[in-house]
């Protein structure tokens, strides 16, 4: 029993002896999900594949070429915010968070996140390389809130065969419409060539597809969403145009209804309708089953920005950012932010090809990123991309009520005009309490 | 003609109907493990791939392949054990002086305690958090643990259980020269033990299954709990590109919950049909 006793001592004794640690420990929180399994020990960027792949490869790479630094990772369940307002109001926020960039203001007004400026500076990152809509997406009056890293936003996937079929290819491209009449009459033709509704719509469950079909469409006629910060303007002119428009397909069942998300992919890839517009994280897993023989989608896919149906060809887009939350730290853990950060920067076509759009010109015109399947369609969202307003809080969320009761509107749940003048008085309601 | 009628007094046609109602329980049960036995891939397209082989244990492999896996597990079974036999201790005290003893302002308290039943844990959420800043604990068991001590439902159960075991077992123990607290270790606590076991498992169940508490207050990895571990390892589109791992996740979660009700299903039952509260 002594000799236990004794050789537990030791054990003990041994076991607290550990090497001492002089590396920097920078503390970073993501999402993206965990694929430790897979990916827990390659430093192997090229070869890592999806968001968590690449994300884990790379901070294990810097981590690798960094030995004085060690960035330790916390995984955290979609999208974080509860977690880190939870580390914010105890005090105790990691050094690096990715942050969406319509969720920058939440914080950053408050003081919680520190400018990254310095830290810009410091590692070489140039802001002028930065694209116009990351620009956008991370700058609050004159200073840059966050590394940005991508700019994501809806995209026309659409299946090609189903396009011949309906007399809608020209040159091997599908003929996207110009104008809101010309896609009515277009969605017409399909449906009467194919017996396949032309769009795919996640209605049910996801308001950011109604949200960014409204924002785009009035964003692209001029229309001031938001007069100040702490008002929404939906219910008026253009707003309705555009609502009659969704309501008018779904009238004449041009495109579906009652679909979520998953099901709207599942129809997709199952070949049951022209276009789904859903976003640019979705290009991986269809072009997957593009390239694999004897799938509905195989050799028969693409895809592009929204089509421009009135005005300016722009489009609503947000985008991932890595942020600073503010605390104190040393001065080697600021040098660390720095580096991390012009590796971030350095790797950004290494992020690139989870088929997110690029927040860096240079990364744009690389001929590797040009060279990425239907990269060279979609590369122009970096410039038609416009965030909301960076000065409007609570964006996450005014994204659910403008989605929810544009589905309403655009489904024929509600008026047209009882949809958009509820959203606005949800949305004003809500922005009446931010301070 | 009449039914024909089996030795158990159950007639076929209602063999049918509880065959039924079995099947149609069971099916999202089989449909979780059959889509937990697919490659993700698989089931991007259609779900309806989990009827057809080929099946693999991939997705489990891929949760024991996170290194963090059993930590979490470690931690729920911490988290939930500790929770239980608090409440367990607290409740069948608070219970006992509740039913059996008279002191100052008892009626006043036990209504205090029954309000507890009707504030929802959302309500003080913020105040809780604020305190167990204030008082560093939290990424902490000691964190974890302690929310789920306060417990109205488990004081109430105790109190209303113990006002049924007749007072002439403590008059008599008292006779033959027992302290309070042999009346209450020797002769309570073992005439409790259904309802103690029942209260076990609802609070073992609640303090597993428990989300919101232990996603702010563990905000370190290590010290997740199995249910936040879990949804944090899941991708942004885990239901459609990651469905098959994301059923195995469910089906991993639940089955120590499936264990303790195999366990311990004479007590659930009995509890469920309200045979517990005499």
């Amino acid at each position: 029993m002594r000799r236990l006793a004794a050789a537990l001592l030791l054990a003990l004794a041994l076991g607290s002896c550990s090497k001492p640690d002089h590396r920097t420990h920078l503390y970073l929180q993501r999402f993206f999900g965990e694929c430790g399994a897979q990916y827990g020990g390659s430093t192997d960027i090229a070869k890592a594949e999806g968001e968590c792949g690449i994300i884990t490869a790379m901070v294990n790479r810097f981590n690798a070429e960094n030995p004085d630094i060690h960035v330790d990772v916390n995984v955290v369940a979609w999208p974080g915010y509860p977690q880190l307002t939870a580390q914010v109001a105890a005090r105790d926020p990691p050094d690096l968070v990715t942050m969406h960039e319509g969720v920058i203001s939440d914080y950053a007004l408050k003081g919680l996140l520190e400018p990254v400026d310095g830290y810009l500076k410091i590692g070489g990152v140039d802001e002028k390389d930065f694209t116009e809509a990351a620009r956008a997406g991370v700058t609050i009056n004159g200073h840059a809130y966050g590394l940005p890293w991508d700019t994501h936003g809806g995209l026309f996937h659409v299946n090609t065969a189903l396009f011949a079929k309906a007399g809608l290819m020209r040159g091997g491209k599908p003929v996207l419409p110009n104008t809101a009449e010309e896609m009515i009459a277009q969605a017409r033709q399909f449906e009467r060539r194919t017996g396949k509704p032309y769009l795919l719509q996640s209605n049910v469950g996801d308001p950011a597809f109604a949200a960014r079909n409204l924002y785009t469409y009035m964003m692209a006629q001029g229309a001031v969403l938001f007069p100040d910060a702490h008002h929404i303007r939906l219910n008026t002119p253009i707003g309705v145009a555009v609502a009659k428009f969704f309501r008018q397909l779904n009238t004449e069942r041009l495109g579906t209804q009652n679909m979520d998300t998953p099901a709207a992919i599942a129809a997709f890839i199952s070949g049951e309708g022209g276009i789904y517009p859903t976003g640019t994280w979705m290009i991986g897993s269809f072009q997957q089953e593009a390239t694999t023989p004897g799938r509905p989608l195989y050799n028969s896919y693409a895809v592009f920005p929204y089509p421009r149906l009135w005005g300016a060809h722009v489009e609503y887009v947000s985008g991932h950012s890595w942020v600073v939350p503010t605390r104190e730290r040393t001065p080697q853990q600021k040098q660390a932010i720095a580096r991390f950060f012009k590796f971030m920067a350095a790797h950004n076509y290494d992020w690139a090809r989870t088929g997110h759009i690029p927040a860096f010109k240079s990364v744009l015109a690389d001929p590797r990123f040009k060279a990425l399947p239907h990269r060279g369609d979609i590369a122009p969202l970096a410039d038609i991309g416009r965030p909301l307003p960076s000065n409007v809080q609570r964006q996450n969320a005014i994204e659910g009520i403008v989605g929810e009761e544009a589905a309403a509107a655009f489904t024929g749940q509600k008026t047209i005009e009882r949809g958009l003048a509820d959203a606005e008085r949800r949305v004003n309601d809500l922005l009446a309490e931010v301070d | 003609m009449a039914a024909r009628v089996r030795p158990n007094g159950m007639t076929p046609l209602a063999w049918l109907a509880l065959g039924l109602a079995a099947l149609i329980m069971v099916a999202p049960l089989l449909w979780t493990v059959l889509l937990s036995l697919k490659h993700n891939a698989d089931l991007v397209g259609h779900s309806g791939a989990a009827l057809r082989p080929p099946y693999t244990l991939e997705n489990y492999g891929a949760i024991f392949g996170n290194s963090l896996t059993l930590r979490w597990l470690l931690n729920s079974t911490i988290v939930a054990i500790g929770q239980t036999a608090g409440v367990l201790i607290l409740a069948s005290l608070a219970g006992y002086a509740f039913a059996r003893l008279e002191f100052p302002l008892r009626r006043t308290l036990f209504v205090i305690v029954l309000l507890g039943l009707a504030v929802p844990s959302q309500a003080v959420i913020l105040p809780q958090h604020q305190l167990f800043a204030w008082l560093h604990l939290h990424n902490s068991y000691p964190g974890l643990i302690l929310p789920g001590l306060v417990a109205p439902f488990g004081v109430f159960f105790m109190t209303t259980y113990m006002r049924g075991i007749p007072k002439e077992l403590d008059e008599a123990a008292m006779l033959d020269g027992a302290s309070r607290w042999t009346i209450f270790w020797k002769i309570i606590v073992p005439l409790t033990m259904p309802a103690q076991s029942t209260l076990a498992v609802f609070t073992f169940l609640g303090a597993w299954n428990d989300y919101w508490w232990p996603l702010i207050s563990a905000t370190r990895s290590d010290m997740y709990t199995l249910t936040v571990g879990l949804a944090a390892a899941q991708m942004n589109y885990a239901q459609t590109s990651g469905l098959g791992y994301l059923m195995a996740q469910a089906v991993f979660a639940s089955v120590p919950i499936f264990i303790v009700y195999i366990i311990f299903q004479k007590q659930i039952v009995r509890a469920m049909a309200g045979a517990a509260v005499r």
